[in-house]
């Protein structure tokens, strides 16, 4: 496809006029990122926010990958909503440099002129991203939860998540262009591939001769041990309780906790009986928790225990009794016997 | 080898409650401390110190005055963050120096990017900058890349592992679903991940020196040459808004099968679990 003609429109433009903020900059950025020669989910995400919000102002939505992927790949992205593909192929890509990615988007974003870049805030945006910003002397919303358009000014508006995700702010970019985003993988719909939508994709050359990248990459999966968490600090705590009857009933929040990826705790029950230590007790005398996420498992969550959790900010309760106490604090009551509903759970976990 | 630590100071949140239902913010008690990310990048940096060179016991503490290797705390912030860098001193930091200015109060990070970076350059630069990855109140997440662009110095973020043998940096870092090594030559800066570095509690001795005898040397934008089209922030904030309020009582009932399911992918719904 020929863009030419849209040289012409921004030319005819510039001249003689007031200059306006944002002047010249137009269309809507989607920086892909792969993994083993597969587009991330989080890159869908973003590019179907990214045509969202095109149709909202009426622009194009660019598809850019870095890492000279190919057609196929374009192609893909094609049919996720991107308008037009630009593919960098440059051996200086290979390997994830920072420095590298940064000179080769900010000369796109030069010729291009766009009016907002996203990128997915997996490990490589949020490396890239600010340092992109910072050097295109621009604000970047990092980890949004949700992105709108004002339309009245026609700007961005970022929605992030602070103090533990318990408030979101909403910030925009006013002046300085492109306005960026980086948005938080799981939070925006997968969109459809509709394999008949037509788009181009197009090889595209950077000079990269005068730029190197500092990083040496070495072994890209090494084990790492972290420092127990203390309790306060868990962000998903597993709790049995006597309701789990045996060793054996203890065995299955054990392994809950760890598909959760979370820690186990418990009752002063489940310490009486010799199954966790006395620092993993919660409540009076225990400790005071604070998780995103607890789930209490056969524990009927007298005031003594109940104590220790009020501040969890989401409380699971799986015990056979609606009546027990914690079933009337928790946010979910499950009735049901923890030994039975606890394999369930692991197998719909898929574990 | 100089290692120079941005640090900040944030809210307290413990004196912070949030009351979804009223949407409003409640300060019960308005105090301010030292981030907890900030905390572990001082960790992070005294630990290749004293890593770095044979430590020497002083005030029961490991040093590292045969090292010469130095570890600089700096933060932009109001006069108050001045107890944050004291607190830094005494954790291990050698010297501290606070950013303070009225010009500094609509700093948005792009901005307090651009001052930090000319203080570290009026300090000289530094082989190695330790920052945390993302702060524990707006929690941006953007302070280590973007010092590295405004020194022009290499980089690496979400650092859960480090050490400096020779004039290079050796770290193990987040990435993908799993960890990567990465190694680069010095000068760099390094983000590192909190729960990898729990700090350490600061020596008694060292808490009293720090507030006593020790100095933190006070900057201002004249200090610092920036220009006014550098302090102009890109952000303007639009609004807070906050989640529902958790409904409380939802009750699931049935066969242990199907239950397991609806809790599993009620809970998925509101991403609590992945």
């Amino acid at each position: 496809m020929d863009f030419g003609f849209f040289e012409d429109l921004l030319e005819e433009k510039g001249a003689d006029k007031v200059e306006v903020i944002g002047e010249g900059y137009r269309n809507i950025w989607v920086v892909a990122e792969t993994m083993a020669g597969k587009l991330l989910p989080a890159t869908l995400e973003a590019m179907g926010q990214a045509r969202e919000l095109a149709d909202q102002i009426g622009v194009y939505v660019y598809g850019v990958l870095l890492r000279g992927e190919g057609e196929e790949l374009g192609q893909e992205l094609v049919s996720y909503g991107a308008d037009r593909v630009l593919v960098v192929s440059d051996p200086a890509l290979a390997d994830y440099q920072p420095e590298v990615c940064v000179r080769a988007l900010a000369d796109l974003v030069g010729r291009y002129r766009p009016e907002i870049v996203l990128m997915p805030a997996t490990a490589l945006g949020n490396d890239l991203a600010p340092r992109l910003a910072q050097h295109l002397n621009t604000g970047l919303i990092s980890h949004c939860v949700k992105l709108e358009m004002d339309m009245s000014e026609r700007l961005l508006l970022g929605t992030f998540s602070v103090l533990d995700g318990e408030v979101y702010h909403t910030v925009a970019c006013p002046e300085a262009r492109p306005q960026m985003a980086t948005l938080q993988p799981g939070y925006f719909r997968l969109p459809y591939a509709d394999s008949y939508r037509s788009g181009s994709v197009q090889g595209i050359d950077v000079d990269l001769a005068d730029v190197t990248g500092r990083l040496g990459w070495g072994n890209l999966s090494v084990a790492v041990e972290l420092p127990p968490l203390p309790l306060s600090k868990a962000r998903v705590l597993v709790s049995a309780g006597r309701g789990m009857g045996d060793a054996s009933g203890f065995a299955l929040v054990t392994r809950l906790a760890e598909a959760l990826g979370g820690t186990v705790a418990g009752s002063r029950g489940a310490f009486d009986e010799g199954w966790i230590t006395e620092d993993q007790i919660v409540g009076i005398g225990g400790q005071l928790v604070a998780p995103d996420l607890y789930i209490a498992c056969g524990i009927s969550g007298d005031v003594y225990h109940y104590f220790g959790l009020q501040n969890a900010k989401f409380v699971v309760a799986i015990n056979r009794d609606p009546e027990a106490p914690i079933m009337k604090v928790a946010n979910m009551a499950v009735v049901g016997e923890a030994r039975q509903v606890l394999p369930a759970m692991l197998k719909a976990l898929g574990h | 080898m100089r290692i120079i630590v941005p640090i900040k100071q944030i809210l307290d949140p413990q004196g912070i409650s949030v009351r979804r239902d009223k949407e409003r913010i409640f300060i019960n008690r308005e105090e301010y401390i030292l981030d907890p990310a900030s905390k572990a990048a001082i960790e992070a940096a005294l630990r290749l110190t004293a890593e770095a060179a044979c430590p020497v016991r002083r005030h029961g503490v490991l040093r590292k005055e045969a090292s010469g290797a130095e570890v600089i705390a700096l933060c932009m912030g109001r006069p108050q963050a001045d107890d944050a860098l004291r607190e830094a001193l005494a954790m291990g930091c050698d010297s501290a120096y606070l950013l303070s200015d009225k010009a500094f109060e609509d700093a948005d990070i792009s901005v307090t990017a651009r001052i930090l970076a000319a203080a570290i350059a009026k300090l000289g630069g530094a082989d190695l900058i330790v920052a945390g990855r993302q702060s524990g109140d707006t929690g941006a997440g953007q302070m280590g890349p973007r010092l590295a662009e405004a020194l022009d110095y290499a980089q690496v973020t979400d650092v859960y592992a480090m050490a400096v043998p020779d004039g290079a940096l050796q770290a193990t870092r987040g990435w993908g679903d799993g960890f990567a090594a990465v190694e680069a030559r010095l000068p760099i800066v390094a983000s590192v991940a909190p729960q990898a570095f729990p700090p350490r509690y600061p020596h008694g001795a060292r808490i009293m020196s720090a507030y006593r005898e020790w100095t933190v040397t006070v900057w201002t934008a004249s200090d610092l040459d920036l220009d006014e089209a550098a302090l102009s922030p890109s952000l303007s904030f639009r609004g807070e808004s906050f989640p529902p309020p958790l409904e409380v009582g939802e009750v699931f009932r049935g066969d242990p099968a199907d239950v397991a399911q609806d809790v599993v992918t009620a809970l998925k719904m509101r991403k609590l679990i992945a």
